[in-house]
């Protein structure tokens, strides 16, 4: 026996409530699917860089304390190196005035000429030794010969004992 | 038979509005992960700002502090050289008279070379 219209009817309406039904389940997955990733996403997305903030801030704060660093060790070599120099003058200039004192020491005729012995006979013995020997023993030679020989003692008398210093051969 | 078709038509219609329904399900999905990369950038940014915030209070602490350190360098180099000029001031004189001494002091010896031969 054939449906009758009301039968057909039924089923129509069936089917398309069951049409309704799985599109709205379909919807509400998709819609709870979209809540998850969009979490993890935004989850994501925040972490990985806040991660490469910090680093970068890290490193930029790290040159910071460099930069200070190198710039503080520059400002003490400089002022070694004026301290230094000053060292060098003040010797420099008595040196110099040593020299100058030098000349009296001419006038003086005994004095001088002992000192002229003496000077030849240390320059003879020195010949025996080979005949090549230039003997070039003025006073004025002999200050600049022993300037570096006395460096150390002039230091030490001018500006105190070193207490850095280690070895005293 | 007339019924027959407006059944069809009825399914048909209930299907395109079935379709119609994910298709604004899915638009919507793809408007909430837009909106993840949105609020992601803005809490990052401001992240950033703060942070930025604090590098500039350092920085500026610490170039604060490099200034400070320069001018006692400056001091110490200052009170060094002007003790050493003390120093030299009072100890040249004694220095100069040394000087003289070990020029003036000329011991003829014979090289010990030469004391060998005889």
């Amino acid at each position: 026996m054939a449906l009758s219209d009301a039968d057909v009817q039924k089923q129509i309406h069936h089917m398309m409530a069951f049409i309704e039904q799985e599109a709205n389940e379909k919807a509400e997955e998709i819609d709870a699917r979209a809540e998850e990733e969009f979490t993890i996403e935004k989850g994501r997305l925040v972490q990985q860089n806040r991660l490469k903030i910090i680093e970068y801030y890290e490193r930029k704060e790290k040159q910071v304390e460099l930069q200070k660093k190198i710039g503080a060790s520059n400002l003490l070599n400089k002022s070694r190196l004026e301290v230094l120099k000053a060292q060098e003058s003040h010797i420099k200039n008595v040196l110099y005035e040593a020299q100058h004192k030098l000349n009296p020491i001419s006038q003086d005729h005994a004095a001088y000429s002992k000192l002229l012995e003496d000077l030849l006979c240390q320059g003879l013995c020195q010949v025996r030794v080979s005949t090549h020997i230039l003997i070039s023993n003025t006073l004025e030679a002999r200050l600049e010969m022993l300037s570096e020989q006395m460096l150390p003692e002039i230091r030490a008398m001018l500006f105190g004992a070193n207490p850095n210093r280690k070895f005293d051969n | 038979m007339a019924s027959q078709s407006q059944g069809v038509q009825q399914l048909l219609a209930a299907e395109k509005k079935a379709a119609e329904r994910v298709a604004e399900a899915r638009k919507r999905k793809a408007r909430r992960l837009k909106q993840a990369k949105d609020e992601a950038q803005a809490e990052i940014e401001k992240f950033r700002q703060e942070r930025d915030r604090q590098f500039k209070e350092y920085e500026t602490k610490h170039l604060g502090s490099q200034d400070d350190i320069a001018l006692k360098i400056k001091k110490d180099t200052v009170e060094k050289i002007t003790a050493m000029n003390k120093q030299v001031a009072a100890n040249k004189d004694k220095v100069i008279v040394r000087i003289m001494q070990l020029v003036k002091e000329i011991k003829p010896e014979l090289h010990i070379n030469a004391k060998k031969e005889m």
